[in-house]
Formats: structure tokens, sequence, C-alpha cells
């Protein structure tokens, strides 16, 4: 009797217990489902942070970041979100501060190493920018602040293979994203390859077909296809 | 209408309240209750032992509303509150935990609720839940106010568990001359086994507006927290005991919303089977019920077992299934009448082994129908039938053997179809979150609107279909089911996510005024909104 009842907690209930709620795992605690957890006001006052720093009223950006950072003093959300307003206050240094507490917080922060590449951008410091960019799409591949910024340093220090790297891996999951295949088909067009150029042009434009830009880089491009002599002068 | 219930001849209502070594909150408590809109009350506030209150009340004592019962042993909630009951002179009764909140709106939503109508004799509101942390000076810092249970009463769901809170129930005084007081020997969930006694005779009003608040120390703050259902809850065992106990109780009849009914547990002789038998249907069944037994006195005599709610019926020694059969449907009462074999065995998961065919039995408008239990074959018979369906098979088919009676007088017998099982709202909740948590937003949110259109619960299901919208990407769609919700009854949650959906449709200006008045909520300086 004593050994069977041991055994029946689990069968009598079935996982709900109560009658003052539910038993939930543990995860669920930090799951977008409403009306549960314990992260609610932290996420309405780092929501409206965003909110007033959307619509550059940074004085109350700032005021909810810090009691965001009260609230959830493990998030690096709000550090990432001050260090956005700083920056675009050109306010350097301190920019720099907050992302680098936002990747102490959180080693896993893409967007605090993106920030971080965005002051090294600044700064005109372009191999740091390259290197906190591509850490930052290491951690999130889908980050596109992250992809374009990479794609500028990469123009500007003449790098290209990686960024064609994760620029093919964005559009595998942005299929459509003409902004992103017009750089693809730019790099493409500077290491000399210039079929998947083409071809990746001609999508953009059944997508976009008023894409001035892309039609004036497939003229160039088709013709070089046709004249490769010019290309190699 | 708040001018009448102002009025003093309006109906008394008595909330009672007991303390025990929270002196911190409790005048936040007693505060919240005096400053009710509804004016009549009768305030039993009882100290059960523990730190002295009386400093801490001490402004409070001049109001002549307050009946303090300042006691220093320490008796449990169950016989407090029976302490209470005794002075209570109120038409209808309420309580407050000594570290929770009314909302100034609260006595008030609840006598309209009862007033000038006779189908309902308790009602409920809906409460936040504070997930809060405890700072080291012992107040508290709220980090999320959730809804998390608002749902329309359902007999058959609260029977297995209870989806109304202590604090947020009103009932009449006079309800408690058929339940009896709260029961002294359970030791948790005093509310539950009281609110469960009740549905026996009335059904429960819910009103799904919030009206005040409950507060739960986050995880990490659980050893701070002095709530002391949570420490009992720990010993799993001596819960489980405890809910088996308000499980098995049975208030006097005459039930005006139950039916009973009367296990015949069929067997050979009192061995080890019927011992497995017992108890598994003690810790499986949840539906009222009492087990008759029909067996020789010999064997009756050596029956020992803790499993209550056992009636031996004599037979004579050798008696067939259909002798001993009809031996108990001569003395039983139950509406409805189970067969069950004592080689029976319930499956360890199975959470309705009888109520899945009772239910069915219950809901089914055929006379001549009646439902084998799941799992039943011609070697592990088991069955349910109304009582008088199976007497009228008996009394015109006694020579019969039992299943040939049952033909003889047209009873048709069959499994119950899984659509006619209890649970069907519940079942449909719990695919909705299992939807969710594989992403799949959309046909979660399809579920639930599905679940809203056969069963109700109107703000639940808009809430959780407008956060699935938005997780799907339909950002219109979730803001306009989301704004639905907040015209009615606003909530932090749902606030969010008609903020969310407008900032991903429209842009930020518009989220903020929604996120600004989440934060009010949060902050309780919104106390009133609902009113």
């Amino acid at each position: 009797m004593q050994d069977r009842e041991q055994e029946q907690p689990a069968q009598i209930t079935d996982g709900v217990d109560t009658p003052t709620g539910q038993i939930w795992p543990e995860e669920i605690t930090r799951t977008p489902i409403p009306d549960l957890g314990w992260t609610q006001y932290y996420d309405i006052v780092k929501e409206l942070a965003d909110c007033y720093a959307g619509v550059g009223d940074f004085p109350s950006a700032l005021h909810y970041y810090d009691k965001a950072a009260t609230l959830g003093p493990d998030e690096p959300g709000p550090y990432v979100g001050m260090g956005v307003v700083a920056l675009q206050q050109d306010r350097l240094d301190e920019a720099e501060t907050a992302f680098r507490v936002a990747c102490r917080l959180d080693p896993n922060c893409s967007k605090g190493y993106c920030g971080r590449a965005m002051v090294a951008e600044q700064q005109n410091d372009w191999p740091q920018a390259f290197e906190f960019y591509l850490k930052s799409l290491e951690l999130n591949s889908d980050d596109l602040t992250a992809l374009l910024g990479l794609f500028q340093m990469s123009c500007r220090i003449g790098s290209f293979e990686k960024v064609i790297y994760y620029l093919e891996v964005y559009l595998d999951m942005h299929p459509g994203d003409t902004s992103v295949m017009f750089c693809l088909a730019t790099l493409w067009l500077r290491e000399g390859r210039l079929e998947p150029a083409r071809r990746r042009l001609k999508e953009l434009l059944l997508l976009e077909p008023n894409h001035a830009d892309a039609a004036h880089l497939l003229e160039e491009v088709e013709n070089k296809l046709v004249h490769p002599v010019c290309q190699e002068t | 209408m708040i001018s009448r219930i102002a009025d003093y001849s309006s109906p008394l209502v008595t909330v009672l309240i007991s303390t025990y070594n929270r002196p911190l909150y409790l005048p936040q408590a007693l505060k919240s209750i005096l400053a009710q809109t509804y004016r009549h009350l009768q305030i039993i506030l009882v100290r059960d032992g523990g730190e002295p209150v009386r400093s801490v009340i001490e402004p409070y004592l001049a109001d002549p509303r307050l009946t303090f019962i300042d006691r220093r042993e320490n008796w449990g909630l169950p016989r407090s509150f029976n302490q209470a009951l005794e002075q209570a002179r109120g038409k209808y009764i309420c309580y407050l935990g000594d570290d929770d909140l009314f909302y100034p709106h609260h006595v008030r939503t609840l006598v309209e609720a009862l007033e000038g109508q006779n189908e309902y004799e308790a009602a409920y509101t809906d409460l936040y839940k504070v997930h809060c942390r405890i700072e080291p000076d012992g107040k508290r810092t709220a980090l999320a106010k959730n809804i998390e249970i608002s749902r329309d009463y359902d007999r058959t769901s609260l029977l297995q568990f209870s989806h109304i809170l202590h604090v947020s129930l009103m009932h009449t005084r006079k309800i408690l001359e058929r339940t009896g007081p709260y029961n002294e020997n359970v030791h948790v969930l005093i509310d539950y086994d009281l609110i469960r006694r009740m549905a026996f005779f009335t059904d429960f009003k819910h009103i799904p507006t919030v009206t005040g608040e409950f507060y739960a120390a986050i995880e990490q703050d659980q050893d701070k927290c002095s709530r002391i259902s949570n420490r009992k809850r720990k010993d799993r065992t001596s819960y489980i005991l405890n809910l088996l106990g308000i499980y098995s109780s049975r208030p006097p009849k005459p039930w005006t919303k139950l039916q009973d009914t009367s296990l015949t547990l069929l067997a050979e002789m009192v061995d080890e089977n019927l011992l497995i038998a017992l108890e598994q249907i003690w810790s499986h069944t949840f539906f009222p019920y009492r087990i008759y037994l029909p067996l020789p006195e010999a064997q009756l005599r050596q029956l020992k077992t803790i499993v209550p709610n056992i009636l031996g019926v004599p037979v004579r020694p050798g008696a067939g299934a259909q002798e001993r059969l009809d031996a108990v449907l001569r003395c039983c009462d139950g509406e409805y009448i189970a067969i069950v074999p004592s080689t029976w065995r319930i499956r360890y998961n199975e959470v309705a082994w009888i109520e899945k065919s009772l239910y069915a039995l219950m809901h089914c408008a055929d006379p001549k129908q009646a439902f084998d239990l799941i799992g039943s074959c011609p070697e592990r018979w088991a069955a349910v039938f109304r009582r008088q369906q199976l007497m009228a098979a008996r009394r015109l088919h006694k020579d019969k053997p039992l299943l040939e009676s049952i033909q003889a007088a047209g009873i048709s017998l069959r499994s119950p179809h899984q659509q006619e099982w209890p649970f069907q709202f519940e079942n449909m909740t719990t695919s909705g979150q299992m939807l969710e948590k594989q992403g799949m937003w959309a046909e979660a949110a399809r579920l639930f609107e599905m679940a809203q259109q056969r069963y109700g619960n109107d703000l639940w299901m808009m809430t959780r279909r407008a956060n699935d919208l938005y997780h799907a990407g339909r950002f219109m769609e979730a803001a306009e089911f989301a704004a639905q919700v907040n015209s009615i009854r606003p909530s932090p949650a749902t606030l969010l996510i008609e903020a969310r959906a407008r900032r991903n449709s429209r842009g930020d200006r518009e989220a903020i005024g929604l996120l600004k008045r989440a934060e009010m909520i949060l902050e309780g300086s919104e106390l009133t909104y609902a009113g």
C-alpha cells in the first residue's frame, strides 16, 4: 500500500495540480505566453523604452531603460538600448560602455557585439568593427544591421570572403530581401563571378523591376560577359 | 445602483480574514476591505496565533464594522474560519488572505451578481496573481500581474480541480447549512474542499472582472515566502491523501446539482485483487460515488481498508453475479450504477477511468443507452447504467443472466466516443498550448477560436488568440483582438500584446499609451479601472 501510494502522485492529477493554479514546467516561465511567468513588468518597461527611442524621445527612453535594468538585472536588452541611444547622440564612450555591459551579462548577445562594431566604425577602427560585426553574425546570422555593417567594412578593407558567406546564409533565410541581393551581386561582380551576379540581379529585378541601381549593375555585368577582354583591361 | 448598494438597507456582507505571522502585509489587506465602495460590511479579523498584530491594526479598530478575535493559539485556517463563521451575520460571505488585497469594487461586483436572482448561491471574479520579488526588508516588488485563471464555471472540471480562487469567491451564508463548515481535518486546499462541496448544491456565477490581487514570490524568493499552503504542498504523499479526502467528501443529500453513482464492485472474496481495486478506485475517481460490496458477511468482516465510502451488502455464500447485483439494486440510492469486477485495473496515467462513460451517460438523451467503461472486454466487463434503467431490466427479466436481461430490456451498450468524454475544453486548450510550444502560432490561434465558439471563456480565449496571431506575424488581427479584450478588461498582458502588435503595424507612438497604462496597473495606480 505504501509503495503504491508513493508511485501514484503523478497519475492522480495527471500534471494538473491544483485548486489554485496549474503547475507549469519551468521553461514556460520565460515563454511568450500571456499571463504566465514573471518578466511582464520588465517586458513592458523595456518595450516602452524602445518605443520612446523609436520616436526620438531619448530622455524618456533612457529613463525606462534604466528602470528595465533594475527590474531585469541580468538582462542585456536595456544596455543595448542605452548604447543605441548614446550612439545616436554621438556619445561614443557611453555607448561603448553600455554595449560592453550587455556583452558581459550575456556573452551571446549579438546586438551587443553589433553595437560595439558600430562604435568602432564611428571611430574609424574598421578592422575592429569588422571583427565585432563578424562575431555578431556568428551569434545571429539573421541580424540585418550586422550584415550590412559587415558588408560596408568588407568594402573598406577589401576582404569579401566572409561577408559573401553571411549574405548567402541570410538570403537562404530571407530569399526576397532585395537590398541583400544587391549587395551580394555587387560583391560577386567585384570578385569576377559574373554568372552568379547576373542570375541574382535578374531575380532581384523580377521582384523589383524599378530598381535602377540593379538595372545598371546588370547592364555592366552583361557587358562584361559579352566583352571579356574589357574585363581584363 | 451604486447608491442603492451603499445604502445600509442593502444586504450585509461578512468579510473574513485570518492572520498568522504576517503583520507587515495585514494593514494593506485590512485597508482594502475598509475602502470598499460597498459599505454595509461586517469584517471579522482573526489572529490565529503567531505574532501579535494589535499595534499594526490599531488605526482601524475604531471602525464599528470590524470585529477582532485576538487569539494566541494557532488553530489553523479551517478552524479559524469556522470560529469566525459562528459570528457571521451577513447574507453573503467572502474572504481575504492576510497578504492579499481587494480592489474597491470587489464586494459591490459580487453582491450585484448575487442579488435579485435565485439561480446562483455563489459567484467569483478574477484576480491578478502578483509575482513579486521579496526585498530584504520584506516588502514586495511586483514583477508581473497575471490573470492565470479566468475560467467560466464548469461543474465537471471543478470536481477534478478548482478554477475558483478563495479570495475571489462570495457565497450565501445559507449554503453552509447544507455543505457544513470548513473541514478541520483538511490541511491544505481547504477552500477547494468547501467550494467542491458547494458544487453539490449550486452553480457558480463567473464575473470576468479583476477585483483583487493575491501574491506569489518568484522562485528564487520562495524560501522567504511565508505562504503556508506552499510549504504543506511539498509533502507530496500527505498532499495527495489530503486531496483524496476532498474527492471522497460527500455532503448530506439531497444534492441539487450533482448526481450520485453507486459503484458495484463484484468480487468473489476479500483478497489482494479486491484491495488493489478499492485503492485504485479511491485514488482515481473524482465524480461523487459510493462503493457497494456485495459479499457474504463472513467475508465483509475480513475487510480491512482505509478506503472511505464503502458499503458492505451481505449476500448468501455462493451467490452469483446477478444475485449480488440485485442485492445492491435493492439498497443503493445513486442515480447511476456502475458494475466493475474486482479484477479491473486502472491505467497508471488514466484520469477519468469511470468519468468518461459516466459523463457520456449523463449527457445522453437516449434513455435506452448505457456505456461500457473504456477497456471493458468480455473477460473483464464493466459498464455504467441509469439506476432506474437497470432496475427495470432486472425486474422484468429477473430470471435471465445479467447481460441477457439488459438486452431483453432494449438497453443498448457501447463505449463512449471521444467527443462524449469530459474535459473537451481542457483538451483543446492543452493542444493549443502544445502548438504554441512548437511555434505553430496560426494553428494555435485557430484552435482557441474554435474553443471559444464551443465553450465560451471569451476573454481568456481572445487573449490567447491575440497573442498567437501576434507571434504568427498577423499584427493587425492581433491588435484588433487584444483591443477588444482591453475595451472590456485591460490587463498588463493584453495591453502588452496590443502594444507590440500596434508597433509592428502602425509604429511606436500608438504603443506608448497602451504600455503606460500597463505600467500603471503594475504599479497599482489604476486599481479601479474596471469599476
